[in-house]
């Protein structure tokens, strides 16, 4: 079997199933039967908790800190103040996540603005 | 007042099928699409305005780049699938990584799935909702459900993760057309919205020690385990050994604070 996305048609969808979906997808079937068997109180659930949101924090760490594309052209102490920005925004208003992300975004495009010239 | 607020008067959280009999499901699910549409649906929506325009670039037509949200329903597992075929990489490579890259799926649909599940769910119902777990609604799944009675967890995420799910498959669709004339700053914004809302909403929903730990041991070890751990296996080490770090050093914490009272 090849399969080529030249080839058109349905090709470029059975591309999408086969070698995007169903190698992505795997993982979350394969929990289900894990955590079928879980409840919440168990030490298990909450080693996977706090296994995925350490991986979380390190995934975003690093789009900050070795971000791609055009953030890259913000330099790092301003995705930084950025971000303290969008921390005190969140603290100001009680906590609210859309205050953060409202404030951090204002911040890091007058940033881009800026540095692009 | 919200159906989340009036939930108080289940007083048994494993009932209750007489009261869901009374609509009670579907003002669950509705809540999970009002709740959607706050604000979430929209933040992993722009988050992935730009997979569009790699669809574009990769030479996929629009209808790959809507499915491809709906399907894989990972914005780095999607960015490395297109990514990976416009560099021209072999086919069986290209789901190699996207495996890898989904590999994190499990913690959260192991953190997730006992949330939601009853003694009676069904275990092809337990496989649709593992469908709909990524970081967006994994990280609002933790914060939110807890305020939900367990009856009605099910049809509120599903409402509010069904929403997620079309809102950015249709800002991905819009992605593919718009990606290009996209001016310098907003391009910057959209790049920038992924960190700033997650590490928004940990924070807000950190509730015990270990949410606090797994904070500071991600932030700290990110850098470290860039540095020294090459190879792609940078992310796994660092999941781990802070997941690992983050569990016991919150242990520790909560017995010394214990002792202490």
């Amino acid at each position: 079997m090849s399969l080529d996305l030249a080839d058109g048609g349905l090709a470029p969808y059975l591309i999408l199933i086969v070698f995007g979906f169903l190698p992505s997808e795997i993982w979350r079937w394969l929990s289900v039967g894990v955590a079928r068997r879980l409840d919440e109180e168990s030490p298990v659930f909450l080693f996977a908790r706090t296994v995925a949101a350490v991986l979380l924090v390190g995934v975003v760490a690093r789009l900050i800190l070795t971000p791609a594309g055009d953030l890259a052209s913000v330099p790092l102490a301003a995705r930084l103040g950025a971000l303290c920005i969008a921390g005190a925004a969140y603290l100001a208003f009680r906590k609210s996540v859309m205050a953060a992300v409202l404030a951090g975004e204002a911040a890091i495009m007058s940033a881009a603005y800026f540095f692009s010239g | 007042m919200s159906p989340a607020n009036g939930g108080g008067r289940l007083t048994n959280p494993e009932t209750s099928d007489v009261e869901t009999a009374h609509g009670a499901p579907w003002r669950f699910a509705l809540e999970g699409v009002r709740q959607a549409l706050t604000g979430p649906a929209y933040f992993v929506a722009v988050a992935l305005v730009g997979v569009g325009g790699l669809a574009k670039a990769a030479g996929f037509p629009p209808g790959v780049a809507f499915l491809s949200t709906l399907l894989i329903w990972a914005g780095p597992a999607q960015v490395l699938f297109f990514g990976a075929i416009a560099a021209k990489t072999a086919l069986p490579a290209v789901a190699l990584s996207v495996s890898l890259s989904s590999i994190r799926f499990v913690p959260m649909v192991l953190s997730v799935l006992p949330m939601l599940k009853r003694r009676d769910t069904r275990l092809s119902t337990l496989m649709i909702a593992s469908h709909f777990i990524a970081v967006t609604v994994w990280a609002e799944s933790l914060r939110r459900l807890p305020d939900i009675p367990r009856a009605v967890r099910l049809p509120f995420f599903f409402g509010f993760s069904i929403t997620c799910v079309l809102v950015t498959g249709f800002f991905t669709l819009a992605g593919y057309y718009l990606a290009a004339v996209l001016p310098k700053p907003l391009a910057v914004g959209v790049l920038f919205l992924t960190p700033v809302y997650f590490l928004s909403t940990l924070v807000r929903g950190a509730r015990s020690s270990i949410d606090w730990f797994a904070l500071v041991f991600g932030l700290a070890l990110a850098p470290l385990t860039q540095k020294f751990v090459g190879g792609g296996f940078d992310l796994l080490a660092l999941g781990v050994v802070g997941g690992a770090g983050a569990y016991f050093a919150a242990r520790a914490w909560d017995r010394r604070r214990d002792r202490a009272r």
